[in-house]
Formats: C-alpha cells, structure tokens, sequence
C-alpha cells in the first residue's frame, strides 16, 4: 500500500514519525490536517463512548472481535457474475466430435470493458473476458482441440495467451498474425490441449501489467486421458489483486474476483466432514512478487501444476509466483469454520480470505 | 429602481440556465476523473475504538465507500451517512484494538475508488472534556502567553532611566518584533490555508483575515486619537493597541497550541514552553515602550498584560476544545494582520513624530533590525 504521486486523492498528511519541532507543532495544530489526526486529539466535548456519540458502532457479530472486512454485500446480479457460482463452473465449451476422432471444444470469448463492483459501494472500471473476473474456466481433457473465437468488444487491444503448449501463431503476443486483436477485431484461437494440468490463460498486451490486473484472466484445466480420481468436490479458485487506485500496487486481494466474498459473514463455502476436496488453484496476482495459500487447521496434497498424479508435498501452506498453479486435495476430520487465505497478512486483510463451513 | 438593478441578473441567471441546460454550451465541461478532496478533522481515540472527522470539500458529493487501517479492510459506520454532501461532514466509527503510542494509517475509498489518507502518528486516548483538562489548558495558556508578557513589563522602571536615543532604539526594535512576528503568522496561516482544501480558500480567507484585522484596528486608532486626549493618553492608547495587537497574536498562538496540546505532554515538552517564554517576553516590553516616559497605574498596566497575554488561554481553549481548521486560519491571519497595524502605529505615532524633533536613522534601522534579528536568533535556538 504504497503512496504516489498518481493517487489521485488529495490528503492532507504529514509523515507521521517526524520529529515535532515548535514549528511543526504549531502547524500540526493549525488547519494542518496533518498531525491534525494526532492533534486532532485534542480534548472531546463529549466523550467518544458517551450517549451522545454521533457514530454509532459498526456492526459486528456478538462475541467475536472485530475482524478485518468490507462493509455491505456488492450487487452480483449487477455485475452479472457471482463467486460462488465460479467456484464450479467448469466450462467445456460446446463439444463436437471431428472427423479424425479427436473430442471439439468451441468457446467464444469476448473482452469486454466493464464497471465491476468490486467491493460495496467501489466500482472498478476492469477488462473483462465474457463480463467476469476471472474469465471462464475452460476445462477440456489432454488430446482435445479447443478453438476459441476471440471477440474484442473493448476500447483497447486485447488478446489472449495461454500457458500450454501450442504453435507461435496461438500465443496471443505480438502482433495481428498472433492473435492481437483490435478493438472490434476478432481472432481464433485453435491448438490441442497439452500437457495435462491446471494451467491459466491472459491477455498479453503492452502495457501487460495493466491488461492482467484490470480483469483479463483466467483458470485453464486440462483433464488427464485417463481423469483423476474422483473428488466429492472440485472447485476453482484464482488468486489476484485491484489497484483500484492506479498507484502500482494493489489496493484489493482476492481469490475469484471478489474481496471477502467467502468470509464467515458473508458466503462462506461448505463441506461435509470426510469429502475428498480438489482446490484448482491459480496466481495471478500483478505487482506482488509472490502470494500463497493456507489451510486451517488442515493438510492438503499438493499437485504442482497438476502435471503429476503423484503429490509433491503435504503441507498446509504452499507459496506462488505471478502463474505458478497447482492442485490441493484434502478431507476435513472435523467439524468446524476455517479459514483458509493468503499466509500474508496483509493479502488476507486485504480480502484474499475466505471460509470453509464443515459439517458433520 | 429595484428593478433596474435587477437587469443584468435576470440576464445572468438567464445565461447560466442556457449553459447548465446545454451542458456547457459547446464546451466539454466533463472531467476525465471526478475531483474529491476531504479534510480531515480531529480523530478521538477511546479504547477499542477510533473516530474519524472529515469534510468533503471537493465540488460535488461524495460516497466513501470502503476504509482501511494499517493495511486492512475495516469494519465501520458513518454517520450521518456514507454519501456526503459538498462542504458536508461525517463521522466514522471502528472497532479498533489500537495500541498506546503506535502508528496507525487509515484510508477512506470513495465510490470513485479516490483514497484519501490520514494518519494518527502517536495512538493515546483523547482526553475527555473535564475541568482538569480545561485547567491544564489555562495553564498553558499562562505560561506561554500572561507570564511572559507580564515578565516584560517589569523593564518598566529600568525604561523611565534611559535616554532619548536608547528609548528609541527600543522602539525601533519593537517594531521589528512585530514585523517579524506578523511575517511568520502569515506564513503559518498560508501554509496551514493550503491546506484546507479548495472550497474553503485558504488565501482568501488569509487575506480577509490580515486586511480585515489591520483596518479595523487602524479605524479605531484614528478614532482614539482624534478625540482630543493628552500626549501622555495618546501614548496609552498605543500601548493598549499595542496590547490589542500581541494579544490577537498571542490568540492564535494559543489555538494552535491547545490544538497540538493533545499530541501527548512528550510533544509540548519543558523545552517548547521555556521557547515560547523566551520569544514573549520581548513582548511584554514592546508593550511598555510607548509609556515609558509616563506614570501609568498599576491596574493599567495589569489591564495591558491582560490585553496582550491573556488571550492566549481563550486561543487555548478554542484549539483544544472547539477545534476548527478554517477558524484556525483566519484567527492566525487576524493576529497577523493585528501585528502589522501595530508595528505601522508605532512607527507613524512614535517614531516619525520623533524624528521630525530629532533625526536618528541609524538608531531606528538599528533597532528594528536588531528586534527581528532576536527573534530570528530565539528562534534558532528553540525551533
């Protein structure tokens, strides 16, 4: 939470921590709103606690302590996506078989300029793909053709490029051939899936730092030949960030494009007690050079990327760069609420946190 | 006749309907961002809890939607509510287990995602409202502003033994005393009005102040001048427009320092009050200079040190209790402009008037150098 000189916000402050010289004093007591937080301090007529306090208390649950969050629920049907639904949508697009054999899937993506509430009462102007952030999960099996006709209906050019493996022409970087597409433009996407995993698709735009933090993201699962073993549940969660403040670092975190939307208080996420859990878990949060995922009171598997069918490691706690994913697989023993959210506390204040709610 | 006058503003309103209602008349009057700006007001601190003022001063109103502390999403109400009218002000409330003497940071985001800072540098509970408190503020305000002053006057008798030109010379520097004093009340108040905000004009407001003050004092100079008094009154009169002057001076002084009182006793320490001693002192005898030559009573010259240092104690209990940023600014101004008018009073009644009898130039540059330069030299020594 740095400040620049971009923020657009005019305040008023001194640096706190100087020394207060005479000078600094007087000005700090003298419209300087400065210390004025500080001086501010001066005497109450009436007490902050008293009956005639104008503030009432925020609300907050009984006998629990007051716990980092945002105030109100934001419209989803307004932004036209909620994240619970995102938890499992999984996307296989429109499914058709080719002459050689080989299983189709056809998908029309659409970027899109957007108005994203992203938090209550704070709308985000964000790039999106289909109107949502993250994008649609587009989950095939190893060996399929996908196809993706790409529509730009923003004001920018935009384009996608997914991590896999694929020729030149489908990475989405460099120029019209490659499938940057102008705005209004369009542009198709075709490769095999390869190799299985959990992988992530963006756009790959200069200024790329701003084409991936507005919005233009998004979870990409190939499937082994022969599937995994079944989970009682899957869901898909996409770790990253707003700066909604265009000063180069985040303002928000958040998995699947909502800050808090899976806290104990707002729409906490729920299990059963013994349910096989599969987490398909995507980073890609710009300007932090790193985030992570903790699980309470819990263990998980961790598939790396998900190329293994063999875990890595069991632990609780595992970190990410900027589009490094993997798979979580875990069963809870009790029955309980716990958290589970970025083992940065300022992520997971920030609103990278979230709730699960296990039954017996 | 009513009507006549009234032409050109019918004709006025007529045209800023024309251009309300074709939004601008051809000019694209739409900014590419909204402009918000609040200032922020006092901030009380009670355990588990923090209290946050602000004013919107931006042109239109504004929505805060979201706050932040130290980097953490916050639980909060406003009151009256989360949408702010232009120049309106609200309160924010939050459950916050601060700890004593630790640094917080708190950020409002508007609906337009604008993040407006403040920070609470040094965490204590605000004092409530008691007579302690209230005692504790008159005291300041003795110690920084009657005490001083009063201590002064005590050059009285030493005065009654010098000559013509060391008389003079003390005059003199009395002048460049309040010259020098002016010249900083002035900048403080710029600077502190630049701060404002955009709606409350900090400058306007200085030079309201400044200008309101120096004609209003001069109005009533000339008024007590003009009607018929000794020399030996008229010389009392100055001295008590003298009194008037510091004493608006020393009430400015006194707010902001009620105001800042609040930072925690480590911020005004013994250092900073021993400062403010120093520099008043030489207040106390610009005061008496004019009448030097004279028999004043002693209940004139408690009056005086009342005049010009008891204010002090009302600027801190305004600053500490009734704190009002845009108030601040004006009464720093006042007191400037108090100080210029005084320093003009002197020179026209004493010193031009006494040259015109005797020529003393050197005496006079002398001494009014010398008065800003002990001020400037105090100052290095406690700022």
């Amino acid at each position: 939470m740095g400040d620049s000189p971009a923020n657009p916000g005019r305040s008023q402050d001194a640096p706190a921590g100087q020394a207060i010289s005479r000078r600094a004093l007087l000005r700090a007591g003298i419209g300087g709103a400065g210390l004025a937080g500080a001086a501010a301090i001066a005497v109450s007529l009436h007490s902050a606690t008293g009956p005639d306090t104008p503030g009432q208390l925020p609300p907050h649950v009984h006998g629990q302590h007051p716990m980092p969050t945002v105030v109100g629920e934001v419209d989803h049907a307004r932004n036209g996506f909620h994240p619970t639904d995102i938890l499992t949508d999984f996307d296989a697009g429109a499914v058709s078989q080719l002459p050689n054999g080989q299983t189709l899937h056809e998908y029309t993506i659409l970027a899109q300029d957007k108005m994203i509430e992203i938090v209550p009462g704070l709308e985000y102007p964000a790039w999106t793909y289909n109107g949502r952030i993250p994008g649609p999960t587009i989950r095939v099996r190893e060996g399929d053709r996908v196809r993706i006709q790409f529509l730009n209906g923003s004001d920018h050019e935009h384009s996608i490029h997914f991590h896999g493996v694929h020729p030149g022409n489908m990475d989405g970087v460099f120029d019209a051939a490659s499938g940057v597409v102008g705005p209004g433009g369009k542009y198709t996407y075709e490769f095999d899936a390869e190799p299985f995993g959990v992988h992530l698709y963006h756009c790959h735009t200069s200024p790329l730092a701003a084409h991936i933090a507005k919005g233009l993201y998004g979870a990409f699962i190939i499937d082994p030949k022969q599937g995994r073993p079944k989970a009682d549940r899957e869901f898909v969660m996409v770790m990253s960030g707003f700066d909604v403040d265009f000063d180069g670092t985040n303002d928000f975190y958040v998995v699947n494009g909502i800050p808090f939307h899976y806290d104990h208080d707002k729409n906490p996420i729920r299990l059963k007690v013994g349910e096989l859990v599969r987490i398909y878990l995507v980073n890609i949060l710009e300007f932090d050079p790193a985030n992570s995922f903790h699980l309470h009171a819990n263990f998980f598997h961790y598939y790396p990327t998900g190329t293994s069918l063999t875990p890595a490691e069991f632990t609780d706690t595992i970190a990410l760069m900027q589009g490094q994913r993997g798979i979580l697989e875990f069963r809870y023993k009790y029955p309980g609420r716990y958290m589970f959210h970025a083992h940065k506390t300022e992520f997971a204040e920030l609103g990278w946190t979230g709730v699960f709610e296990v039954e017996a | 006749m009513a009507l006549i006058f009234g032409v050109p503003l019918v004709l006025l309103a007529v045209v800023i309907g024309v251009f309300v209602y074709t939004n601008g008349a051809g000019l694209n009057v739409r900014p590419a961002a909204p402009v918000e700006t609040v200032q922020f007001g006092r901030t009380i601190l009670q355990p588990g809890l923090i209290e946050i003022r602000l004013r919107n001063t931006s042109p239109e109103e504004i929505r805060i939607a979201q706050v932040q502390v130290n980097d953490a999403m916050w639980a909060h109400a406003i009151y009256p509510s989360r949408t702010i009218p232009r120049l309106g002000s609200a309160v924010i409330t939050l459950n916050y287990h601060w700890v004593q003497g630790e640094a917080y940071e708190v950020t409002l985001f508007s609906a337009n995602s604008i993040p407006f800072h403040t920070s609470i540098p040094v965490a204590t509970t605000t004092a409530p409202a008691s007579p302690a408190t209230l005692w504790s503020f008159t005291l300041i305000g003795v110690y920084v502003g009657i005490i001083p002053v009063v201590l002064g006057m005590f050059w009285l008798p030493a005065l009654k033994r010098i000559g013509a030109r060391p008389l003079m010379f003390l005059m003199s520097a009395t002048v460049g005393l309040l010259i020098y004093l002016g010249i900083d009340a002035t900048t403080e108040a710029l600077e502190s009005g630049a701060e404002l905000g955009d709606a409350f004009q900090g400058t306007g407001l200085v030079g309201i102040g400044i200008a309101g003050a120096f004609l209003l004092l001069d109005a009533v100079s000339r008024q007590q001048m003009t009607i018929g008094k000794s020399e030996a009154g008229q010389r009392m009169t100055l001295a008590t427009m003298i009194a008037v002057g510091i004493g608006l001076h020393n009430l400015g002084e006194g707010l902001a320092i009620g105001a800042a009182y609040a930072v925690g006793a480590a911020a005004l320490g013994t250092f900073l009050v021993v400062g403010f001693i120093l520099q008043n002192i030489t207040e106390g005898l610009g005061i008496i200079v004019p009448i030097s030559k004279d028999q004043p009573a002693m209940r004139s010259l408690a009056l005086l040190g009342l005049i010009g240092g008891g204010p002090a104690i009302a600027g801190t209990w305004i600053g500490g209790l009734l704190y009002s940023q845009p108030l601040s600014v004006l009464f720093l101004a006042i007191g400037a402009g108090a100080v210029f008018q005084v320093a003009y009073e002197i020179g026209k009644q004493m010193i031009w008037k006494d040259s015109a009898r005797r020529h003393m130039p050197l005496t006079t540059f002398g001494g009014i150098l010398t008065g800003m330069l002990v001020l400037y030299i105090t100052g290095l020594a406690i700022k």
